[in-house]
């Protein structure tokens, strides 16, 4: 369209307007120009008529009857070849719950929201860096638990060698040592009847079936074997209250 | 033509997969869309196999209509003419505009346009005239092109305003006017000739 300007409006502008012109909701000072300017303008002017005389035609269209069978063809060809079909249709669009997001929705969700808690964090992180401190002071490198090995045998020598390392641990420490000895001398001291090494020695070369004294002494306790500590060796040891010693000491 | 809420649970209700909201859905739409179908495509035949694709694509894609995003009329309008586009380009009768005198074919000898449409000249009576008229609009409306066909079949058969044209058209609302203005002038002009020459 040529972008005449007559009576003041462009044809560009008279052609936004030709509708609202012809719907009629164009009025006032707008409408007396789009009139104007539909008189002056050669090519504006017949587009006006032609517009007018298109819209006539077309309100002489009257609605076509659809043929009667369309709407069961459509049901047919819709819900009544497959009636599950949109059901089916409307399930699929639902997301499917599988059993793992169902635990993570019901289990690891809240459990991660209380993780996410900067007081959970902070105790977590506390916790952690007080066993790898731990660790590190006791020896454990990352490297070692990668060789460690879960056989039952395997198992059960690490717990003996532990054992027996805590057992040696203990009884190489110097105050055990001084107990001991201090322990020691006063059983000494108390029942120097004692037999000496070598006939203990007797006793266990002896092949007379008859019950060793020691062990009687140990595992037979009853109220006439019990030793009782005395104190026939000066006043300092008189005050010393009546103990009964058994060692149970296990070596591996 | 339709009240919000009404519809949205007329769609909830088919989605639910009550069969009977669903039917009333194709009761309340398959004249209007049947109509476009017609007055675009042109042929009887045509026009109802492209409501029944119209009805299974809506009945397949009811789920994606949010009714907050626009009215259902405009959701389904849009759906059918993005149907008819792609029922356009597979049968690839592009036929722009056509002067009445020009041929429908590269043939000289060939028929124009004018002489293709219906005598109008001896009508029996009123209403079979009237018909004939309807007939002769009809096929001019057919010889304009997509773009302006289809915004004038919107505008003045389906009393849509500019903007649901411009949405489902995807146009600005200039366009949509200006189509229809040019559309309506061309459609005047085929008339005219045509009539011309019966009288």
């Amino acid at each position: 369209m040529p972008d005449h300007t007559n009576n003041g409006m462009q044809c560009n502008e008279f052609d936004l307007l030709l509708s609202d012109a012809l719907d009629g909701v164009l009025s006032g000072p707008g409408l007396d120009r789009f009139e104007a300017h539909a008189r002056a303008c050669k090519t504006c002017g017949p587009l006006l008529a032609e517009a007018e005389a298109g819209r006539q035609w077309l309100k002489g269209l009257t609605e076509v009857e659809p043929p009667a069978s369309l709407v069961n063809n459509i049901l047919a060809s819709t819900t009544g070849v497959d009636t599950q079909r949109l059901r089916t249709t409307a399930r699929a669009q639902q997301p499917r719950v599988s059993w793992l997001e169902h635990v993570q929705a019901s289990f690891l969700e809240p459990v991660w929201a209380m993780v996410r808690q900067p007081r959970f964090a902070m105790s977590f992180g506390m916790a952690f860096f007080a066993l790898s401190v731990s660790l590190t002071m006791a020896g454990v490198k990352p490297a070692d638990i990668s060789q460690i090995s879960l056989r039952p045998t395997a198992i059960r020598r690490t717990y003996y060698n532990t054992q027996a390392r805590v057992v040696r641990y203990f009884n190489n420490a110097r105050y055990v040592y001084e107990v001991e000895a201090a322990l020691h001398g006063i059983k000494r001291n108390l029942n120097p009847a004692e037999p000496s090494r070598s006939k203990q020695n007797e006793h266990k070369n002896d092949t007379t079936q008859q019950p060793e004294q020691k062990q009687e002494r140990n595992y037979s306790q009853t109220g006439e074997q019990i030793i009782l500590a005395s104190v026939p060796l000066g006043p300092s040891l008189r005050d010393l209250p009546v103990v009964s010693v058994t060692t149970y000491r296990r070596f591996v | 033509m339709e009240d919000v809420q009404v519809v949205a649970m007329l769609v909830r209700r088919c989605i639910a997969g009550d069969a009977a909201a669903w039917e009333e859905i194709v009761q309340s739409y398959n004249r209007r869309i049947y109509n476009i179908c017609y007055r675009f495509a042109g042929s009887a035949d045509d026009a109802q196999d492209l409501t029944q694709e119209v009805f299974i694509k809506m009945y397949r894609t009811l789920t994606s209509y949010d009714p907050s995003k626009g009215a259902f009329v405009t959701w389904v309008t849009t759906i059918t003419r993005n149907l008819l586009v792609d029922h356009f380009r597979k049968t690839k009768q592009d036929r722009m505009t056509d002067s009445m005198d020009s041929t429908a074919s590269d043939h000289e000898d060939a028929q124009p346009l004018s002489e293709q449409i219906p005598d109008q000249s001896a009508p029996p009576d009123a209403h079979v005239r009237s018909r004939e008229v309807s007939e002769t609009v009809h096929q001019a409306l057919g010889k304009l092109s997509p773009e302006l066909r289809e915004a004038l079949i919107l505008r003045d058969l389906q009393d849509m305003d500019y903007r649901e044209i411009a949405t489902v058209l995807r146009v600005p609302e200039g366009t949509v006017k200006s189509r229809i203005n040019r559309g309506r002038a061309e459609l005047a002009r085929l008339l005219q000739r045509t009539y011309r020459q019966v009288m």
